[in-house]
């Protein structure tokens, strides 16, 4: 049976070269669906409802951030508990951009200007659960946890570590949501704030399973562990982020 | 005792704990109404009660009887007209008559006075002295008084006949003197009098201290004083028997009570002297045994002991204070002291001039009456404007002009008259142009010596301001530091410090030693400690913060502010504006920059977009982000190179070190990402390498960066610096630094930057 991929992205070379990217990383039988805009992709998606999704759902959906009639950051805020590997495409590497977009669920990121070989390299990567982390995103990722963003203090993660002045274009303005103090699933372990240290400073995932001592997949499992701390942590205030962000 | 307390809590006040300050409010006249200038807190406000107003009320309308009371009895003093002087001989002669009986007698010289009953008064040319205060011998002042109770009969007596030398007698009946027998001279002395019992009845009604109750002393003392000069003024000839009695030790007892009254001032003010109780207690004792031994006969020579111990007074006075100023360098101590000298060298040389003087005949009569008038009405006036010093620099600078122009009015007046062959009008006229003269030169002395000059000149202090402004809206946390600095390059203090103490706008207080200046909002995030600064002893002590001096301080803080607030809206603009163009370079340039690079026909060809791609996105994060901290640069240069170099296949050995954590400048940080871009790029093209090295390193402000590879490159200064080679070197000097390539052992190619002084340029 043929894996279903969604691909949006407004650009018609960047769709082409993507998909061209998306076949090349998977050896099984693909239905690749490829949409211009939001509307279009929320009609190929279909309806969703809480928990199970269409009868037979996306298993990857690309994302672009930039879209004609939307932000993908709102998409990927709708898809919150659709069951597919959300990735977001983009020319932005900068983590005032990339940030919010994890922060909505995205599973990874793949940086538009990197070579074919690169990408599809990533690509597979991510989709074995290695998902990339640089180290703007770990140093974002710290002090959103430390600053136990999980909690009260809602959006103290983007706005604390930065004045708006200092950060970057569309700055990532959120606002206290007013929940409880964090619970367990929603703090990092120390094993996972020490990976982020060792993130931020540019260290590879090689270098730091040699420096913990570990092997390089469990430093991997961390990587994914944070990711899914992130996303519950700010799922409820990613889905203003998107809504904010698409109004800008 | 009770100053104890007053001095605790007044130096409570200046050391700040905030409670302590409005409680204890500085307090004395002397102190010339800190809070009261202006600071008017509530709890001051509602002390002045509705029973005080009273009470001044009260006390104003006992000093309007008493007024109107004397001029009442001077009104109906028998009085004839004409007017006297003495001659070259030293006898009375008519100078003017108003009388048409006494008309025909002018330039007569008069020998004697005639009462009702027929007793004959010898006439002495002290009977024209109006007061026994300044004649200098006891036995002449007995004498004196002797005639002046005679001629007072006679007057009294209804009829007098005035006999002159050459024979003549005339009969006249004294007539009441009316209002308009009382010259100008006299109502203005009233007024003064009222001036000063006003000012020594309202000080310590204001605040209850034992400084404001020495003040008031004086005040009244002096009060009373000029009124008594007032009523001698009035009379010519024969000052009635209650008057002349009183005259002499009422004067004495005045003039010995203000001195004891300054030298105790001079203990407790500006701060008080160790044994202060013991010293004012001394000063008094000896007043008062010297009233005493005196009043029961037992000392001679009463002008003398009365002129000395005031001098002595006076100089010890100015000696406390010089004390006191070493102690705690306040300002108040220094102004008091020259106000102290000048009180002091006119008072001696008033003294030595009646003393000179004395026995000249050709002297005219009424120096003694003349000069202690001068003297006393200029002492009147530095009472009146002390309360008042710290309201405003003019007030001083008036002040100053006043001192010193009665000084050295009065000295040369004074010898002058003594000069023999000088007479009186031109010897005042010359007097005071000479003083005046003098002190047109000497101006910017005085004025320095007694208030302090040399502000910052307004040039200097814009430039300040300014230039703080702009480190304050780099550095927000630093403003009370900057702003400290700003205040003190405009006061020159002997020291600043914070203070938690809130105040809504700049006060003085402690007397104008102090002043405490609220911190302006300047938008810094945190809540800040201090609330104020506190300056004290403005130009290192030598000169009086004054009520002038905060409102100018509270302008310059609203400047201040205001030039944050702008710059900081300039800075917000310009953001917005790089934020807009970085976003367009971004989505519109960068768009099409993608669908060339994905539609390029070589390798090569996108390699090209792709670099240009990412100098794209470098220039626009330098145009949206302000300032990167040198470690997160550093951990996205190697999380980007690692990138690179392990999809090239080739090993990177990164070393990154630093002392300081410094903030990049957008400058550097996209110049040193180029740099290292283009570098590594270079290498993966070109060398053919397997392991790549790079080192970064900050140390001293030098940094040296070393890229190395073990790749096929040789003799470098053979390669042709085409597009790439030649940006890092311009970006090198852009940066004000050096770049060489060399070849190293066994083979490959090292590439060195080094920049010497890396924050040189930081405002590129």
């Amino acid at each position: 049976m043929a894996v279903k991929v969604l691909i949006v992205e407004d650009n018609p070379v960047a769709r082409s070269f993507l998909t061209r990217v998306v076949k090349e990383s998977f050896s099984d039988t693909l239905l690749i669906s490829e949409a211009g805009d939001l509307e279009s992709a929320r009609r190929q998606i279909g309806p969703i409802r809480n928990g199970d999704a269409a009868v037979d759902p996306f298993k990857l959906i690309l994302v672009d951030l930039e879209l004609p009639d939307g932000n993908g950051m709102e998409l990927l805020a709708e898809l919150g508990q659709y069951p597919a590997t959300k990735i977001v495409t983009t020319l932005y590497s900068d983590d005032d951009h990339l940030f919010p977009a994890l922060q909505c669920g995205a599973d990874g990121y793949l940086l538009k200007e990197d070579r074919f070989e690169v990408l599809v390299e990533e690509l597979q990567k991510i989709v074995r659960g290695q998902p990339p982390l640089s180290p703007a995103i770990a140093r974002r990722l710290l002090t959103h946890f430390r600053s136990g963003t999980g909690g009260v203090g809602g959006g103290g993660g983007a706005a604390a570590e930065a004045p708006p002045i200092a950060s970057g274009f569309q700055s990532s303005r959120s606002m206290p949501l007013g929940r409880g103090a964090p619970l367990d699933h929603e703090r990092l372990t120390p094993r996972e704030s020490e990976v982020l240290t060792y993130l931020s400073k540019g260290f590879t995932i090689k270098e730091i399973a040699s420096l913990m001592g570990i092997k390089w997949f469990t430093v991997n499992d961390h990587i994914k562990s944070i990711y899914k701390k992130l996303n519950v942590s700010s799922r409820a205030e990613a889905a203003v982020l998107a809504s904010k962000q698409g109004l800008v | 005792m009770a100053q104890e307390g007053i001095e605790v809590g007044r130096r409570g006040a200046l050391n700040a704990p905030a409670p302590a300050a409005s409680a204890n409010p500085p307090d004395s006249v002397l102190d010339a109404g800190p809070g009261v200038a202006h600071g008017r807190l509530p709890v001051r406000r509602s002390r002045w009660g509705q029973g005080k107003s009273s009470l001044l009320a009260l006390f104003v309308l006992i000093g309007v009887a008493s007024i109107v009371l004397m001029l009442h009895a001077l009104t109906e003093s028998p009085h004839i007209g004409g007017r006297w002087h003495i001659d070259a001989q030293g006898h009375i002669e008519l100078a003017a008559a108003s009388d048409p009986l006494l008309r025909p007698h002018v330039g007569q010289a008069l020998s004697g006075v005639l009462g009702a009953d027929d007793r004959l008064t010898p006439i002495d040319p002290l009977a024209l002295q109006r007061t026994p205060r300044w004649v200098l011998h006891d036995d002449e002042r007995e004498r004196q008084l002797a005639s002046q109770a005679a001629l007072a009969a006679a007057f009294a007596s209804g009829t007098v006949r005035l006999i002159f030398s050459n024979g003549d007698t005339v009969e006249l009946r004294p007539a009441a003197r009316g209002l308009s027998g009382i010259p100008i001279a006299v109502w203005l002395l009233c007024a003064l009098a009222l001036a000063v019992w006003t000012l020594a009845a309202f000080e310590p009604l204001r605040h209850a201290t034992a400084r404001n109750a020495i003040y008031a002393v004086m005040g009244v003392c002096q009060s009373v004083n000029l009124l008594l000069i007032a009523a001698e003024t009035a009379l010519e000839f024969g000052l009635p028997a209650p008057f002349a009695r009183w005259s002499m030790p009422l004067h004495m007892a005045f003039d010995l009570f203000t001195a004891a009254a300054m030298l105790h001032a001079s203990c407790v003010h500006p701060r008080r002297l160790p044994g202060a109780g013991w010293i004012a207690l001394a000063g008094w004792s000896v007043v008062l045994a010297l009233l005493l031994a005196w009043n029961l006969g037992l000392l001679p020579n009463a002008w003398w002991l009365t002129q000395g111990t005031v001098i002595a007074l006076l100089a010890i006075g100015i000696g406390l204070l010089s004390w006191s100023y070493r102690i705690e360098p306040h300002p108040f101590a220094i102004v008091l002291r020259q106000f102290g000298i000048v009180t002091f060298s006119t008072w001696s040389l008033l003294t030595l001039a009646m003393a000179a003087a004395d026995g000249l005949r050709s002297v005219p009569h009424n120096i003694a009456d003349t000069g202690a008038m001068v003297w006393y009405v200029y002492f009147a006036a530095l009472l009146l404007l002390v309360p008042f010093l710290v309201r405003s620099q003019n007030v001083l600078h008036e002040f100053a002009l006043l001192a010193a122009v009665g000084t050295v009015a009065i000295s040369l007046y004074l010898l002058f008259v003594a000069v023999p062959g000088l007479a009186q009008l031109p010897a005042l006229t010359l007097s005071l142009f000479v003083s005046l003269g003098v002190y047109s030169a000497a101006r910017q002395w005085i004025l320095s010596q007694l208030t302090g000059g040399n502000l910052l000149s307004t040039e200097r202090m814009f430039e300040q301001l300014y230039r703080i402004a702009r480190e304050v809206e780099a550095r927000p946390e630093r403003s009370a530091v900057l702003l400290s600095q700003l205040l003190g390059e405009l006061f020159d203090p002997l020291e600043t410090k914070a203070d938690e103490l809130r105040t809504r706008r700049s006060r003085v207080a402690g007397d104008g030693s102090s002043m405490l200046v609220p911190l302006p909002e300047l938008g810094s995030a945190e809540t800040p400690l201090t609330h104020s600064i506190l300056l004290r002893f403005a130009q290192r002590g030598r000169r009086l913060f004054t009520i002038e001096d905060a409102r100018l301080t509270d302008r310059v803080v609203e400047q201040l502010r205001r030039a944050v607030h702008y710059d900081r809206a300039v800075e917000q603009g310009r953001h917005e504006e790089r934020l807009r163009l970085a976003q367009d370079l971004h989505d519109d340039i960068g768009a099409r920059l993608l669908t060339l690079m994905y539609k390029a026909q070589s390798p090569e060809m996108e390699d090209y977009v792709r670099h240009t791609l990412q100098d794209l996105k470098t220039l626009t994060r330098g145009l949206a982000a302000s300032n990167h901290r040198l470690s997160h640069a550093a951990g996205e240069w190697k999380a980007d190179l690692a990138h690179r170099l392990a999809a090239a296949h080739v090993e990177l050995s990164w070393q990154c070190e630093f002392d300081v954590d410094i903030q990049l400048t957008v400058v550097h940080w996209s110049a040193l990402t180029r740099i290292l871009r283009e570098l590594v790029s270079n290498a993966i093209a070109h060398s053919q390498a397997q392991t790549l090295e790079i080192d970064f390193k900050l140390v001293d402000d030098r940094l040296e960066l070393t890229i190395t590879d073990d790749g096929t490159g040789h003799d470098p200064r053979a390669w042709s610096h085409g597009l790439g080679l030649g940006g890092v070197r311009k970006r090198v000097k852009q940066l004000g630094g050096e770049v060489e390539w060399r070849e190293v052992q066994p083979h490959g190619i090292s590439c060195r930057v080094v920049i010497r002084e890396l924050s040189a340029r930081w405002q590129l």
